[in-house]
């Protein structure tokens, strides 16, 4: 025991003033800083790789398929991206759409038209058609839909097939559920777009002016606020959509004329808490104009509860036109946006889901990136949080 | 973690998709094996005590008001027909019978009708229902500020009707008189042999004095005040969500109804309505979501079709440029795939069609309309034609001509046929064509005002006879929305009201419809037949040719 206490582990170095007064953390810029906490957590990182996927998704996806959003076949409506088909006697495939219809399809899933009906039997639960030549009996009486042999009733061998017309489907009118996808999503962003340029633009001149002016003036704008952010959106929208007529422009309008408040609210807040401070009255001093010390001292200041605010409006905006549009109100047809595609869908949910499956999806995905992407940000411009 | 969620929501959606499509595991060999017999779904438990007689019925359009003195809405119908019931009503099948009216004489110059009514005729609120009721309906109806939207199935008909609501004659010279309490006199114009016909409509249902005096045009929006004389009173009305109707014990048949009550439900959504009536909340829906409709049929989900004497058109604005020219209009008929939009969007039984004038009237055993020309017409769009037509109006390839609007009414089908539509005008016309959707009163204050270029519309008869068709496109006509004008369709109409003989009428009749199409003065689409939702425990009911559903001989099981 003795002989270890005694072996001292424990050296003094060699001191120097120069090691001594070394910082051993890297230094970083405050932006270095705020971008390595963002880059340190992974749902912040997800959610900005997703943004930019769908962004890519939205504005070169349409380059890649082959319809147009508005482009019709109404011979293959509702149909799923999975199919469940029967081979015909004559090697092709066949599937059952829910209009109780047969399509043929061939051997890579790629959609081929409608079948000829050649007549019916009631009295069997049979509808025949002519499957190239042959008669096919669609049997509509049991418990699901089967293609079977008009004689015999023997069912014809069935198996699941890709849809290789369409990835995802068509809708009710045979429009390609993909396409229509990327357009949907295309307007969810110029939604989120718009907002930005609104917040930017409005909101924090709004603010600032409203928090450094202060006083009489303060008061007047701070209650013009809130008689704008009382007043509900649906309101804004239908009253807008009677003077600009329906249409995008007059979400865009609507949204863009409240979607303001909230941001002006944090800040005035920031404005209000910054002007007391010392590097305020040192821009007074040496004579800075008013527009000088908001724009280039104060607003740059308050740049990280901006950012968050941000952050934070632009999926609700989002999901405010995916709400409207699920109302019905805003977009007319045939211009898609998520939420008049879920509306549309939502008619024929029992028979064809898929149809409303994909852009409720796809909202989800926009908002989680967002949301993602704002509670990254407020976690790394709050300097407590610093590691 | 977060990741992980994300890959579970997205496995949970494959799972969706794929159970959309696929039933189970083990592969039937044969149709025996999935035959209903040999998985029969739970059927509805049946009880052993008598059912409760009542029932609700899911309705998929507000009516834009429920006094029969001035709506001509037909979503309005299923209220009024119930609680109202005027001389002449339906019986279950289709015919014109004595209500109110127990019998009537027509004089020899077939222009004085004397209705002798029932006796015991009461209000629903227990008072007397007299002849004088029956005037003072008839010249409310006629008094310009009721806006009585079906003021000319009076005017065109009733002496001194006109002068009346012009205000240049007096009550004194209408053709309307109660010669005492329980006798009605109505004298005509010009003899008409299918004025019984007429009368069978809501707008000649009486009203009463007292309620409408005491409310204003307020009466028919609040139950306390809606007063009837039919099977059913109305003994709860919210607005947009439902109005509930109960037996009316005050009914001069009253022994004979069995249904208690019967309550409408306002369910805008179709697909709302049809998982409400399959889980059995609801005992019937007034229309089917096209896209289930096959597979209910299927199913014998209790799919009920009657036919319809009634044709769904598309109103083309006559008085506005470039509609104005008949080439244009023929070039619009000519583009549209009336088979696909009837096998593919609104997937129904329906025959494609080329004229306003939906067969249905027989005259000597023969329907009127058979052997007629389709007008250029068919069942598929004839691009090559419409372009032709097209360019012969001044617009080559569709170069030149303005940007078509096209408004429709909100309802998930018309939406689909409106967009299907639009695409086939954009693609075989070569023209831009905008959409525009509102509610029916909006949309429909919009057509009446003529604001508007190519329209949704359809017209279901009102009575089983072509002059219901006829004045829709007659000049100033107020149920002509298409502004179409034609001195020579007019006169024929004219003598189609007079002509007491039915084999020169039907005649006329086909010359005033050939007139009319052959200048394309609407788009016609199909011919409608009416399909409803109603389980098999209610029996009873009966739809007449214009859609109107009667619940008087409802039973409940």
């Amino acid at each position: 025991m003795a002989e270890i206490t005694a072996q001292n582990k424990w050296e003094p170095l060699a001191a120097q003033t120069a090691d001594r007064e070394k910082i051993w953390s890297k230094s970083r810029t405050f932006a270095g800083d705020v971008w390595f906490r963002f880059r340190h957590k992974p749902t912040a990182i997800a959610g900005f790789i997703l943004i930019l996927v769908l962004a890519l998704f939205a504005l070169v996806g349409p380059f890649f398929t082959a319809f147009d959003y508005a482009q019709q076949n109404l011979e293959v409506v509702n149909i799923p991206p999975i199919m469940k088909v029967y081979q015909a006697p004559d090697g092709g495939y066949l599937y059952i759409t829910t209009a109780l219809k047969l399509v043929r399809v061939d051997e890579h899933g790629k959609l081929q038209g409608q079948l000829k009906r050649v007549r019916e039997e009631d009295a069997k639960s049979m509808t025949i058609y002519d499957a190239g030549g042959t008669e096919v009996a669609l049997y509509y009486g049991g418990s699901t839909y089967v293609v079977a042999d008009e004689a015999t009733g023997n069912i014809y061998p069935s198996r699941f097939i890709r849809n290789g017309s369409y990835l995802l489907g068509t809708d009710s009118l045979g429009r390609d559920v993909l396409t229509r996808l990327m357009y949907g999503t295309r307007i969810s962003l110029m939604v989120a777009l718009m907002a930005t340029l609104v917040n930017m633009l409005i909101g924090i001149l709004y603010g600032g002016i409203a928090g450094y002016a202060g006083g009489a003036v303060d008061t007047v704008m701070m209650r013009i606020v809130d008689i704008i952010s009382t007043i509900p959106l649906t309101l804004y929208v239908i009253l807008i959509m009677q003077v600009l007529g329906s249409g995008l422009q007059s979400i865009v309008v609507a949204l863009g004329s409240v979607y303001w408040v909230d941001m002006a609210r944090v800040v005035r807040g920031q404005i209000l808490s910054l002007k007391q401070q010392e590097f305020v009255l040192a821009a007074k001093t040496i004579g800075s104009s008013p527009k000088t010390i908001l724009l280039e001292h104060m607003i740059p200041n308050a740049l990280g509860s901006i950012l968050v605010t941000m952050t934070m409006l632009i999926p609700s905006a989002i999901f405010m036109e995916a709400f409207l549009g699920y109302l019905g109100i805003g977009l007319q047809p045939p211009l898609a946006s998520l939420g008049t595609m879920c509306n549309d869908a939502s008619a024929n949910l029992r028979t064809s889901p898929h149809e409303l499956l994909f852009p409720a999806l796809m909202i989800c995905a926009i908002m989680f990136a967002f949301n993602f992407v704002g509670d990254g940000l407020r976690d790394a411009l709050d300097p407590k949080l610093k590691k | 973690m977060k990741k992980k969620a994300f890959s579970a929501v997205l496995a949970g959606a494959m799972a969706v998709s794929l159970l959309s499509a696929c039933g189970g595991n083990s592969q039937p060999q044969n149709i025996a094996d999935v035959s209903s017999a040999a998985s029969e779904p739970a059927s509805t438990v049946t009880s052993a005590e008598p059912a409760a007689q009542e029932m609700t019925f899911v309705l998929n359009n507000i009516p834009d008001g429920l006094d029969p003195t001035v709506t001509n809405n037909s979503f309005a119908q299923y209220v009024i027909l119930n609680c109202f019931e005027g001389l002449v009503t339906y019986d279950s099948t289709g015919a014109v019978v004595a209500g109110c009216a127990e019998t009537w004489d027509i004089s020899d110059d077939g222009l004085t009708y004397t209705f002798h009514l029932r006796d015991g005729l009461k209000w629903s609120d227990g008072t007397d229902l007299t002849a004088e009721d029956f005037v003072y309906s008839i010249q409310h109806v006629l008094t310009p500020a009721t806006g009585a939207q079906y003021v000319s199935m009076v005017t065109d008909y009733i002496k001194g009707a006109q002068e009346f609501y012009d205000g240049t004659g007096t009550a004194e010279d209408l053709g309307v008189k109660a010669i005492d309490a329980k006798t009605l006199e109505i004298t005509l114009k010009q003899p008409t042999s299918y004025f019984i016909d007429v009368l069978s409509m809501w707008v000649y249902d009486p009203i009463q004095k007292a309620t409408v005096e005491a409310n204003g045009d307020a009466w028919s929006t609040k139950a306390e005040t809606y007063v009837g004389n039919g099977p059913f009173k109305v003994t709860g009305m919210s607005m947009n969500e439902n109005v509930i109707l109960e037996k009316n014990e005050n009914y001069w048949n009253a022994d004979s109804v069995t249904l208690d009550k019967l309550t409408f439900r306002y369910v805008l959504d179709q697909a709302t309505a049809l998982t409400a009536y399959e889980s059995g909340e609801v005992d019937g829906v007034i229309s089917i979501p096209s896209s289930d409709y096959a597979r209910l049929k299927a199913d014998k989900a209790g799919v009920q079709t009657s036919p319809s004497y009634g044709t769904v058109y598309y109103n083309i604005n006559c008085s506005v440029a470039p509609f104005d020219d008949p080439l244009v209009r023929k070039a619009l008929c000519l583009a549209i795939d009336r088979q696909s939009i009837i096998d593919n969007v609104v997937q129904v039984d329906a025959q494609p069609a080329y004229s306003f004038l939906a067969p249905g009237y027989i005259v000597d055993g023969k329907d009127i309309t058979e052997g007629r020309s389709d007008y250029g017409l068919s069942a598929t769009a004839d691009v090559e034609a419409a372009q032709a037509a097209l360019a012969e109006a001044g617009y080559p390839n569709g170069e030149g001509f303005p940007t078509l609007h096209l408004s429709y009414y909100d309802n998930d089908t018309v939406k689909k046929v409106v967009e299907a539509m639009a695409e086939m005008f954009k693609n075989n016309l070569n023209i831009n064509v905008e959409v525009s959707s509102a509610d029916w009163g909006i949309f429909y204050d919009s057509v009446v005002k003529g604001d508007y270029e190519v329209c949704a519309m359809g017209w279901s008869a009102d009575y089983v006879n072509p002059m219901s068709f006829l004045p829709l496109f007659k000049t100033g006509d107020s149920t002509n929305n298409a502004f179409y004008s034609n001195a020579d369709y007019d006169a024929l109409v004219e003598q189609v009201m007079t002509e007491s003989d039915p084999a020169k009428a039907a005649e006329l009749t086909m010359q005033a419809d050939a007139i009319a199409s052959e200048d394309y003065a609407c788009l016609p689409l199909y011919y409608k037949s009416n399909s409803y939702l109603m389980h098999d425990n209610i029996s009873g009911y009966f739809m007449n040719a214009s859609g109107g559903l009667f619940f008087k001989d409802v039973k409940v099981s």
